[in-house]
């Protein structure tokens, strides 16, 4: 039977993370009383209301036709992967080779064939984020690797 | 401080070259936003408040806010030549201002758009002008029961007001608040899920969170989006004109709308969105000819863009005077203020009024440079609306990682948002709305620290909510719309059983 997989999932998820999040706070966390709540008292009470909403979420989508969701993973790994590459490269490879890689990791999944115009892209977008952050803005990062 | 005192102490503060420089940036950069589809206000407003840093809190907010009501102009642009709604709100003007241009009649939606959405914007104005100063006396009232019953009446709202599955906008709002616990707890000094990462001690990076929430998640979205189809029809001052039957139709649907608009803007919780359909389906419903709606009638175009805007200025009272943002967008203001050690409340009228009489004095200015602007600059938008979305936004992430890393200088930091953007794109795709999060995030602190204060006050008594008659007002409201939604779900329900 087809069932609406993305609310049950969905819910499910968010309903666990608020358990979790309400047993963590519990645990660690003074609850203190009414008059003088303590810090866990009010994450614990999220907590418990996250997961019932979550389970209200989740429970009559069990019943329920749900629609295909269009999901487009590699849009999401080149994306992510273009932010970890600048995120990690920017302090050892310098500003420029860090923001050229990550323009072309994220123009990877762009819906044109072609190497020129993304070479071309990167080299602009490498050109106008030292202009604005580096001449501009005036933040103190390394242009180029450090070992040069 | 006497209006028109406020208003010429705000008006010679923003005409200042170094104020009106940012009013006019945010307003062109608002258009930008608001005319390429696939980013919108909330993502250039996440990735401008870095840069705030680099200016005073006044210059910040007018400088943002510009981008805001900005984006409603150049949403309209979108929508009306590509039926590509740049903004939620503009969905409603592609409704009739799409149909108009391919009747030709491009130049006069856009026209009726921009003259209603600046007959909006100054009804909005002096509407905030009054309420602002009358909510400032009566605020000084406000408890910190009444405001945490407040402040819970505006998460209510906007959960279940116009949404069709309240139950997953109260699971974000959730959510949201649940992050806002990440961090040290002010009242104990107790280090709240930080897991030991001293980069956690002052909580989820409000920029981070923006910035991975609507600047990443909506860029992975939009991706391998087809490209858009270039607009040919070339659009001058001639074709803009409108007749004097355009004039005649437009008067009252933009001043129905900026009633409307102004008083669901004020509101927490509500809105431009919802005013904007509102203002739509009156109109359709007072029409001599209702037929005609959705076939290219100017009065689609002129009432909501009217309410959009009207909304967006009012919605800054509850923000300014109490201190409580009413929707998403407004809670990233907040935070920018916040971010500058501004708080703002029921005092910032006195204590700070170049902040709030500048801020209403650069409405006006900006809303002026946008109709003075946006006409003869209609071509430029238009050859924007054909830039590739593939040759912006691989800019648009290196953007986002610089402005995160700008604020502490950590690469922990951008980790975070490329986590937090793959967070935002499934709660996207599962149809969470991101931007309820994020008001839930910026208010869940706040509604602690105003719960905490109010049951320390009644000595532990939870009846203080029902006996303070302030609160008991917000309570008995947050009743009234968990049970209307409760109703319309169990109607829902009834209608669906006989179908099966």
């Amino acid at each position: 039977m087809q069932r609406d997989w993305t609310d049950i999932f969905g819910g499910l998820a968010l309903a666990l993370i608020g358990a979790g999040a309400a047993g963590w706070a519990s645990l660690h966390y003074d609850l203190g009383s009414l008059r003088q709540m303590g810090p866990g008292a009010f994450p614990v009470g999220l907590g418990l209301l996250l997961a019932v909403i979550g389970l209200i979420v989740a429970v009559p989508a069990l019943r329920r036709a749900g629609e295909a969701v269009p999901v487009e993973p590699w849009s999401a790994l080149a994306v992510l992967a273009s932010i970890l590459v600048f995120g990690f490269g920017l302090r050892s490879l310098g500003l420029v080779i860090a923001a050229y890689l990550g323009v072309l990791v994220a123009s990877l999944p762009a819906p044109r064939r072609g190497v020129t115009w993304r070479l071309m892209l990167a080299g602009v977008v490498t050109l106008l984020t030292v202009l604005v952050f580096r001449t501009g803005l005036q933040m103190s990062l390394p242009l180029w690797p450090v070992w040069i | 401080m006497g209006t028109w005192e406020g208003l010429v102490t705000g008006l010679n503060f923003a005409l200042q070259p170094g104020v009106l420089i940012f009013c006019l940036l945010g307003v062109l950069l608002g258009t930008f936003v608001g005319v390429l589809p696939g980013i919108g206000a909330m993502a250039a407003i996440s990735l401008l408040l870095p840069i705030t840093y680099y200016i005073s809190a006044e210059a910040a907010l007018i400088m943002l806010a510009g981008v805001y009501y900005g984006a409603q102009y150049g949403g309209a642009v979108a929508s009306i030549l590509m039926r590509l709604p740049g903004t939620p709100q503009s969905a409603v003007t592609a409704l009739d201002g799409y149909p108009m241009a391919r009747d030709g009649r491009a130049g006069a939606a856009l026209f009726a758009a921009m003259v209603s959405s600046f007959a909006g914007s100054i009804i909005g104005i002096v509407v905030l002008v009054l309420l602002a100063g009358w909510l400032s006396r009566v605020a000084v009232a406000f408890g910190a029961a009444d405001y945490a019953a407040m402040m819970v009446l505006g998460l209510v709202a906007a959960s279940t007001i116009g949404s069709a599955r309240p139950a997953k906008g109260f699971a974000m709002i959730v959510l949201g608040m649940l992050l806002g616990c990440i961090g040290t707890d002010v009242n104990s000094g107790a280090m709240r899920f930080t897991f030991g990462q001293t980069e956690l001690l002052d909580g989820v990076n409000l920029v981070a969170l923006a910035m991975g929430l609507f600047g990443v998640a909506e860029v992975i979205g939009n991706v391998r989006d087809p490209e858009r189809q270039a607009v040919t029809e070339k659009i001058g001052f001639r074709q803009m004109a409108p007749t004097r039957d355009d004039l005649r139709r437009m008067v009252f649907p933009s001043l129905r709308g900026s009633g409307l608009g102004s008083f669901f803007g004020a509101l927490p919780g509500t809105g431009s969105t919802l005013s904007s359909f509102l203002s739509y389906a009156m109109e359709r419903r007072i029409a001599r000819r209702p037929e005609r709606f959705g076939h290219g009638a100017i009065e689609g175009v002129a009432g909501p863009e009217a309410a959009n805007n009207s909304a967006a200025i009012t919605a800054f009272v509850p923000t300014l005077t109490l201190g409580i943002p009413g929707d998403p967008i407004m809670a990233l203001m907040l935070g920018a203020l916040v971010i500058h050690g501004v708080q703002p409340g029921p005092m910032m009228l006195e204590a700070r009024p170049e902040m709030f009489w500048g801020l209403v004095a650069s409405f006006g200015i900006g809303n002026l440079l946008l109709l003075i602007l946006n006409l003869p600059l209609i071509g430029v938008w238009v050859a924007l609306l054909r830039i590739p979305f593939r040759w912006l936004y691989p800019a648009i992430l290196i953007f986002i990682c610089l402005g995160v890393y700008s604020v502490r200088g950590l690469t922990y930091d951008i980790v975070a948002v490329a986590g937090i953007g793959l967070a935002g794109y499934l709660l996207a795709l599962a149809r969470f709305n991101p931007a309820l999060l994020l008001l839930g995030f910026v208010l869940g602190p706040l509604i602690e620290t105003n719960l905490r204060r109010a049951l320390l006050i009644s000595r532990g008594d939870p009846m203080v909510f029902l006996e303070r008659p302030i609160s008991a007002a917000f309570v008995v409201a947050i009743a009234g719309l968990l049970l209307l939604s409760l109703v319309q779900w169990v109607r829902r329900r009834r209608r669906a059983i006989p179908a099966r």
